[in-house]
């Protein structure tokens, strides 16, 4: 057989695993605030979620072609992107993600799917042909810039809607008084039943997508498809399969883990931040953005917990999300061009790098299959961001506890 | 680096910030809106009230008012998929 074609359909393989495990990881940023707030029953929330990616892998291909088309420079394209060389260092760069993925699984780290496989692809572009090989300012405007800002507009987006609803649904003490008048804020739970839906909608559209681009990638490198402009049918259908797959798989994982920050959130602002998760997201697909859905969840889980009156930043919590995002993507480039320099020492490396990468699954999947509810290991992203702001309650009760520690401490000084 | 700045569509990110501020706090202001519509409606006949034409009419109008902001929401959700996905209703993407 054509050691291309091995290749090829090795990179096809990997990159399917990742699509799935990228829809497993992620059915937290859609239903993770539903079932905290009760809009949905958690089974029937992660049906909705598998749906809805499998649907939303179908909307568009923009991010795709963003991925196929701009990332590596037409002039490296031309001259090392044909060939078995391509097929290979596509294969490092997918190699180096999902073993950087895996890795920050294990450790309970907060790492984006999407950056590891940009950083794995660029980290090994750049081993096989040099800084030259990357297209930077198309680097910088589909992938880097996005991740910096989209997550901040979502928050921000989230944070003023959450203000709206709150202020729109407010009633007066008089109100409430002389006809037992409430909120209704109850209601956006029936909200909430779209808006998760839209997120998830979403992320199969974004997310579905780079696996797409780098299935094309392989495909032109190697002959097969003449140019990335266009993405096969099957190779949005497998996408969209494995995605949906691996949301429906993902499921327990939530059911099983719901933290303390998640609970504290109230049916307008998961509503809220859904809503503006979903659009973000969406907007940004239709512009080729490939950014991190996590993030963006991340940013508006937090701009709804600062929306509502009362709540207050953890700023440790914050910063460790904040640096998690900025780390990913030169760490995976980092572990993309080791696998690089692998796969270019010859058929032995090739080979080397996938049998670890390989082990690296089979065994990540036994110790995840042993202790399936530890908590290190499937916090997910979302509920550390829910955790870096403090509710009203949280508040209150921290503040209760100073109070008494002061009022004790103020004793013994009396006695004394 | 400057000339790599120069070079990327600050333009596109700025559509995505209008596009995301535009409707999420739209979307959402609206469905509050008739959330609030929809509770004033439950609460319009309260027992003393019953049968009181003005009462009634109350209700009436605050429900209307409530399902119109819910299916506002609903054509912007549909409106802003067809954006991204031009072919579901059969329109060619200008490019």
């Amino acid at each position: 057989m054509d050691l291309i074609f091995l290749v090829v359909a090795a990179v096809v393989v990997l990159a399917l695993f990742f699509d799935f495990t990228n829809g497993f990881h992620d059915t937290a940023n859609a239903m993770a605030t539903p079932i905290a707030t009760g809009a949905l029953k958690p089974k029937v929330a992660v049906g909705i979620a598998a749906v809805m990616n499998l649907l939303g892998a179908f909307l568009s291909t923009e991010v795709a072609k963003a991925i196929s088309v701009s990332l590596i420079h037409e002039d490296a394209q031309a001259t090392l992107f044909v060939g078995v060389t391509g097929a290979q260092m596509v294969f490092a760069g997918l190699t180096g993600a999902i073993l950087w993925n895996l890795t920050t699984w294990f450790l309970g780290l907060p790492s984006s799917s999407s950056h590891a496989l940009f950083g794995g692809l660029i980290g090994a572009a750049i081993a096989f042909a040099g800084m030259d090989a990357v297209n930077t300012p198309k680097v910088l405007e589909k992938v880097v810039i996005p991740a910096l800002f989209a997550p901040a507009i979502a928050g921000l987006a989230a944070f003023l809607a959450t203000r709206a609803a709150y202020l729109i649904t407010a009633r007066s003490q008089k109100a409430r008084s002389k006809s037992g008048i409430g909120t209704g804020r109850n209601k956006f739970k029936i909200g909430q039943i779209f808006s998760s839906s839209l997120v998830a909608l979403s992320h199969g559209t974004n997310d579905a997508q780079k696996t797409m681009g780098v299935i094309t990638l392989v495909l032109v490198a190697a002959g097969f498809q003449s140019d990335g402009n266009h993405v096969e049918f099957w190779v949005v259908l497998t996408s969209a399969l494995a995605i949906a797959l691996g949301t429906y798989s993902g499921g327990w994982r939530i059911i099983k883990t719901m933290g303390t920050g998640l609970s504290e959130i109230r049916p307008a602002q998961g509503f809220a931040s859904e809503v503006a998760t979903g659009v973000a997201i969406l907007a940004s697909s239709k512009l080729g953005f490939a950014l991190s859905t996590t993030q963006v969840a991340s940013g508006s889980v937090i701009g709804s917990g600062l929306g509502r009156k009362g709540g207050a930043v953890r700023w440790s919590k914050a910063g460790q999300i904040v640096v998690g995002w900025l780390f990913t993507l030169p760490a995976a480039g980092i572990v993309g061009a080791l696998s690089a320099f692998l796969v270019k020492a010859g058929p032995v490396g090739f080979i080397a790098d996938a049998v670890i990468t390989l082990a690296a699954i089979i065994a990540i999947f036994q110790i995840s299959k042993r202790n399936k509810v530890a908590h290190h290991n499937v916090v997910s992203e979302i509920e550390g961001a829910s955790e870096v702001v403090a509710s009203p309650r949280q508040v209150r009760k921290a503040a209760a506890k100073a109070a008494k520690a002061a009022a004790k401490a103020g004793k013994k000084k009396g006695k004394k | 680096m400057l000339e790599i700045l120069n070079k990327i569509e600050w333009t596109a990110l700025g559509q995505v910030f209008q596009a995301t501020m535009v409707f999420a706090v739209g979307v959402v202001g609206i469905f509050s809106l008739g959330i609030r519509l929809l509770t004033n409606a439950q609460h319009a006949v309260p027992g003393a009230n019953k049968g009181k034409t003005s009462a009634v009419r109350a209700e009436v109008l605050n429900r209307l008012g409530a399902y119109v902001a819910f299916a506002v929401c609903l054509v912007a959700l549909g409106w802003g998929i067809t954006l991204v996905a031009p072919w579901i209703f059969g329109i060619e993407d200008a490019k």
